[in-house]
């Protein structure tokens, strides 16, 4: 009990602090951080539940009104925004991509997570945050998801990155990765 | 029940941590009101202390303090132990000094408020009261370690578990630590490297290498070790301390 | 960065942290019910009014903290300039920086224990259907007291790069980063068994 309590706080701490590490500038000119890394991440390493559960603890502080989403931004300043979606989104991205973990169990973990993140921090978070940036944005899907495209190769980068770091975790702290506990 | 009188009772307890036995076959009846415990760096103290404050639970063997089992039944640890940790930074959990300090106490059972209160009263009691809003980061390491001590001597718990307790802090807080402690009218654990700091103790325990080396009043036991230490000491090669 | 609360006391200072809370989710309301630039300006300067009473130089620094938000400003008004929809985008933009100026405004004025506080107390209705609103505070508190606790790893691992490497750390830091995190978890959860009987 203390042990989840304690990873579920520590995984929405290290979503805020990701979101504050320098961005990486892509080649399109699309600044990235690492913010949604820290949401398949802690979907692939605490597993469905308690990854969920970290990433609303994460909107829990952003609708205190703490400036932690990247860009300096909380939960009140994106509500009306394209970006709301994503941000909404993120604890069921979390969920799927610990759910895709802990299935995928025929697969090395490190290839089991990377596909998972790309299952829930991809296409799960775009199938919801293309329509609500859809409506906000008063676009048809097809023009926002040919917008978002711009957004595909800084993703698929964090959700390789999920599978590279999850089975260092993996070999560094064994018994640590509960997705496949 | 718990009996207060009955101490500390490790019997036949062994621990190991990752797939490495750190405590071996360890059995010890602790009545006395202060007891030292000494030993090199990786012998094993406070894997010692855990298992009696009952953070971790033996693989074989059993604890008991003052009659409950430390692991199992928490309910009676909250009342029966409290632990200073060897590290402030692993014990604090809050973001402000007073939910610091409050938070054990209303884990005891008390409301929020009253929790507040009696914390900040704590506070101004140790000429502090400046302390109770101020975030934890703000706190030198000396005084992060105070506030861990505050938060552990507020639950007022019969058995207190000290791990290194003067470390990092300057000598004027020792000395007014060290009579703090000295007042205390309970059971006190104390773990340290420095034998100086264990000649008042009614009971000092040496250990090495997860075993008891020596057991007994300090002034059979304090010899004893500072030998052995001056003797390894003066080797150049140090086969122990390999992790 | 996590603690903005503003050391002189205010009016603002003294309404209770529930009803700023309150009033914000109110505000995220009643800014979705109209879509007229002309309103929205007006709530964004009525604001701007609210900083008044934190002294001249909090209220000037206002602009300073909505320029944080630049990045969004030129994205979205950059995209309703090129669809020809520019009331759209303006109107876009004053709900954010309102929103913004108002969350900002409760941070300065509100302390975040109170804030945590309030936030159990409007969740603790619900508990009565399961949610366990102790520990949801619980996890938020310790949530805030780690991310200073991360931020300075990251710092330190990084500094510990730059002194043994001529090349930047980035992404590198990702895995002894995530490695502090489960074990500073590992160290909380011990100090939480210390000292409560969660079960
Ligand atoms: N979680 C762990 N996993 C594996 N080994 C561990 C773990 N924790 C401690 N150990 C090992 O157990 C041994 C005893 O550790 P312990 O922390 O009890 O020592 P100590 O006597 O308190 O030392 P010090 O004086 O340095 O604080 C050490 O060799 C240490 O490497
Ligand atoms: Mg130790």
């Amino acid at each position: 009990m203390e042990r989840s309590l304690a990873h579920i706080a520590l995984f929405a701490a290290l979503i805020s602090v990701l979101g504050f590490l320098p961005r990486i500038d892509m080649v399109a000119g699309v600044p990235i951080t690492f913010q949604s890394f820290g949401v398949m991440l802690a979907g692939a390493v605490l597993g469905a539940r308690k990854g969920a559960l970290a990433v609303l603890v994460f909107i829990g502080l952003l609708a205190l009104g703490l400036p932690l989403l990247s860009g300096g931004a909380n939960l009140w300043s994106v509500l009306y925004t394209p970006r709301i979606g994503y941000v909404l989104g993120f604890p069921v991205a979390a969920y799927v991509t610990g759910w895709l973990t802990q299935r995928l169990t025929a697969l090395p973990l490190t290839f089991a997570a990377g596909v998972a993140a790309v299952g829930g921090g991809m296409i799960v978070l775009y199938t919801i945050g293309i329509p609500v940036a859809a409506y906000m944005n008063d676009l048809t899907l097809a023009e926002t998801a040919a917008g978002a495209v711009a957004f595909l190769p800084g993703d698929m980068i964090k959700a390789i990155a999920t599978g590279l770091v999850t089975g260092q975790l993996a070999r560094m702290r064994p018994g640590v990765v509960q997705s496949r506990a | 029940m718990a009996d207060p009188s009955s101490g500390i009772e490790i019997a036949a307890a062994s621990v190991v941590l990752g797939d490495r036995p750190v405590l071996t076959g360890l059995s010890l009846r602790l009545t006395e009101r202060r007891i030292g415990i000494l030993g090199r760096n990786g012998s094993g103290k406070t894997t010692l202390l855990r298992l009696i404050a009952g953070l971790i639970a033996p693989q074989t063997g059993t604890v008991r303090v003052d009659g409950f089992d430390p692991f199992a039944d928490r309910r009676a640890a909250l009342a029966g132990i409290g632990i200073l940790f060897q590290n402030p930074d692993h014990q604090i959990l809050f973001p402000t000094v007073e939910e610091e300090l409050a938070f054990g106490l209303a884990q005891q059972g008390l409301s929020q408020s009253e929790a507040l209160a009696r914390a900040n009263a704590a506070l101004a009691s140790e000429a502090r009261a400046h302390w109770a809003k101020a975030p934890v980061t703000s706190l030198s390491q000396g005084q992060r370690h105070y506030l861990c001590l505050m938060a552990v001597l507020l639950m007022a718990p019969r058995t207190i578990l000290l791990d290194e307790p003067l470390a990092g802090l300057d000598l004027p807080t020792q000395a007014r630590l060290a009579r703090r402690f000295a007042a205390l009218p309970q059971r006190l654990v104390t773990i340290t490297h420095d034998p100086a700091s264990v000649g008042d103790c009614d009971r000092v325990i040496w250990l090495d290498a997860g075993r008891i080396a020596a057991d007994g009043p300090p002034s059979r036991v304090i010899p004893l070790y500072t030998a052995e230490m001056a003797r390894i000491g003066a080797t150049d090669a140090d086969a122990d301390l390999a992790g | 960065m996590l603690t903005l609360t503003l050391p002189v006391e205010t009016a603002l200072h003294r309404v209770s942290a529930a009803a700023k809370l309150a009033g914000i989710a109110g505000l995220g309301v009643i800014l979705g019910l109209t879509a007229d630039p002309v309103l929205l300006a007006a709530v964004f300067a009525g604001l701007w009014l609210a900083y008044l009473p934190l002294g001249p130089v909090e209220a000037a620094r206002l602009p300073r903290r909505l320029w944080l938000l630049w990045p969004f400003v030129l994205v979205i008004g950059g995209w309703h300039l090129v669809r020809g929809t520019p009331e759209a985008g303006l109107v876009v933009i004053l709900r954010m920086l309102t929103m913004f100026g108002a969350a900002t405004l409760m941070l300065l004025t509100t302390r975040f224990d109170a804030l945590l506080a309030a936030f159990s107390s409007l969740l603790r209705p619900l508990e009565r259907l399961g949610l366990p609103v102790n520990r949801i505070a619980l996890a938020l508190a310790m949530a805030v007291r780690f991310i200073p606790v991360l931020t300075q790893r990251a710092s330190d691992l990084a500094e510990a790069w730059r002194a043994r490497s001529a090349r930047k750390a980035r992404h590198r830091l990702l895995v002894p980063l995530a490695i502090a995190a489960l074990d500073e978890a590992d160290h909380a959860a011990e100090a939480l068994r210390a000292r409560s009987a969660l079960v």
